[in-house]
């Protein structure tokens, strides 16, 4: 008899933990991203090309460290996540779970990485 | 109208079109048994009760889920019908699918009352008693009528052949609602998978497909509200103490009596 | 279900929203513009990492984005619509999906029906989601569309 997928007896993680992840992120990168695109928007005084210069970029990340951490480690979590999800619909993996959630855990490393040092030495 | 077509996806994907007389009032089933009497004795479709309970005759109706019986061939607004098996279910032949695996889904979820003490359960002298309001808290969940239209309907179960299916995580949140169930920790783990209850993502089509109004939706969106209190708050105890109150509960006071409840009611359209 | 062949089961049906309601048709946009946006994410991350490379990097990096004419700004303007959409379409789905709100009651089904999780309180979300971000999303193409700059 088929049923629920049950996962593995011993997961670390259950899935509501992610989904949690998930939806709280979802909810910071409201903010942090709004804060984001009005600092490239008109609202912020500049033109287009003014926001994509080299002075103003630098300065922003440089003032606004913080909160460009917070982005880019709310929007890999939350993105990531979302690919996870489709992955596990999608593919549906029987044995290889574990396989795509270190996939998944090691994009996130790595594109928090090259993030981060972005960060630290523009900042 | 006075003739109506009616294309049908048959075994192997070849389509058949056979022509009827209209008659005020026929349904979808009505054609279809007319012309296996009259046209075609070869086609093969469920059907029942003919009245919308049993759950036999679910189909794709001009590319929606639908029962036959309960589909009103005007009220598709054309004169050409076309008839294929439920979506995201095999076909066995014609219009007729493979329900078991649906039916396991359900059956995976724990379906029926779980008692602590299974002595009193088996052998009590006295029903469980429920308050009017405990019972509107589950009531509706309780109309499904296993005719799968919701799977049909639902992207997860098109994309996702492992996934519970709305039926199944709708009836889970129906005996997790249920004050007299107590196997709530169970019910927890099995909708807190990878294939459970987050797989859905709100799209509705299996509340807006369903004949019964059960909104699965609604259930599988409370149910998940439930497993984050008890998996992030850290909350126990059944589903009922904890959902929306549908009037004050009575208090549970010997010789008290309870307060007249009215059923908040669908308001139709 | 086991692998055998599900009748138009696969994930073109899964995205294919036609003929049903509103929310399944936001559920497939709001699941494409997702992967819109992790795909321009993970090639934003990339594309910011060049600015520690200088500012003879960082001008390599707009030259060549340049490069792309139009296609840069429309691409850009797409990848704005996604943001917008997503974004608002989320936090609807974070009020139905985390908490529970505008789904509605348990009720006692009266025909016809009509469920309460598709009724007033979601459409009015749904489409006031719908106006406002095609609205922003209409500046948003006047603001890189049209190059116009400050306001």
């Amino acid at each position: 008899m088929r049923g629920t997928m049950s996962d593995h007896p011993n997961s670390l993680m259950k899935e509501s933990w992610s989904m949690l992840a998930t939806y709280v992120t979802a909810i910071i990168l409201v903010f942090v991203l709004t804060f984001h695109l009005l600092l490239e928007s008109p609202l912020s005084g500049k033109s287009l090309d003014a926001t994509l210069t080299f002075g103003a970029a630098t300065n922003n990340l440089t003032y606004y460290q913080v909160v460009f951490g917070l982005l880019l480690l709310t929007a890999v979590i939350h993105g990531l996540n979302g690919i996870r999800a489709i992955a596990v619909e999608w593919l549906h993996p029987k044995r290889f779970r574990l396989v795509l959630n270190l996939i998944i855990v090691i994009l996130m490393a790595f594109f928090l990485a090259v993030g981060t040092y972005t960060l630290v030495v523009v900042g | 109208m006075e003739k109506v077509k009616i294309d049908v996806v048959r075994t192997g994907g070849k389509r058949a079109t056979f022509e009827l007389k209209y008659r005020k009032g026929m349904t979808v089933l009505d054609a279809l048994i007319e012309i296996r009497e009259q046209q075609d004795s070869s086609l093969a479709f469920r059907h029942s009760c003919r009245m919308g309970i049993c759950g036999s005759c679910g189909m794709t109706i001009n590319g929606l889920p639908g029962l036959a019986c309960h589909t009103q061939v005007s009220e598709l607004k054309t004169d050409r019908v076309r008839l294929e098996p439920m979506h995201n279910m095999q076909v066995v032949r014609d219009l007729v699918v493979d329900i078991l695996p649906f039916f396991d889904l359900h059956r995976s979820v724990k379906p029926f009352l779980m008692r602590k003490n299974i002595a009193e359960r088996d052998g009590s002298d006295r029903e469980y008693k429920m308050l009017q309001e405990e019972v509107g808290r589950f009531l509706q969940f309780d109309y499904c009528i296993m005719c799968g239209l919701c799977y049909a309907a639902c992207p997860t179960a098109a994309l996702d052949p492992s996934y519970t299916g709305p039926q199944a995580l709708a009836q889970a949140f129906r005996y997790m609602a249920d004050p007299r169930d107590e196997g709530w920790k169970e019910r927890i783990d099995l909708l807190d998978t990878s294939h459970g209850v987050w797989r859905c993502h709100a799209a509705g089509a299996c509340s807006f497909v369903c004949p019964k109004d059960v909104d699965p939706a609604k259930a599988i969106q409370m149910a998940r509200v439930e497993v984050l209190k008890r998996r992030v708050l850290g909350k126990k105890g059944r589903a009922g103490s904890t959902l929306i109150t549908v009037t004050e509960p009575a208090s549970r006071k010997e010789g008290t009596k309870a307060p007249p409840f009215d059923f908040p009611q669908g308001d139709g359209r | 279900m086991t692998e055998a062949k599900r009748y138009k089961a696969g994930l073109l049906p899964s995205l294919n929203p036609l003929g049903f309601n509103v929310e399944r048709w936001s559920y497939a946009l709001h699941r494409a513009t997702g992967v819109i946006l992790v795909g321009y994410l993970m090639a934003h991350i990339f594309e910011t990492l060049q600015l520690s490379g200088g500012s003879g990097a960082w001008s390599n990096t707009m030259n060549a984005l340049h490069s792309l004419g139009p296609l840069e700004m429309v691409g850009l303007w797409i990848v704005a619509g996604s943001a917008l959409y997503h974004g608002a379409n989320g936090i609807r789905l974070i009020l139905n999906e985390m908490f529970g709100k505008l789904m509605g009651k348990p009720i006692l089904p009266v025909y016809p029906y009509s469920p309460t999780s598709l009724g007033r309180d979601q459409r009015v979300a749904v489409w006031t989601i719908t106006l406002v971000v095609l609205a922003l999303w209409v500046w948003a193409g006047m603001y890189l569309l049209a190059g116009l700059g400050v306001v």
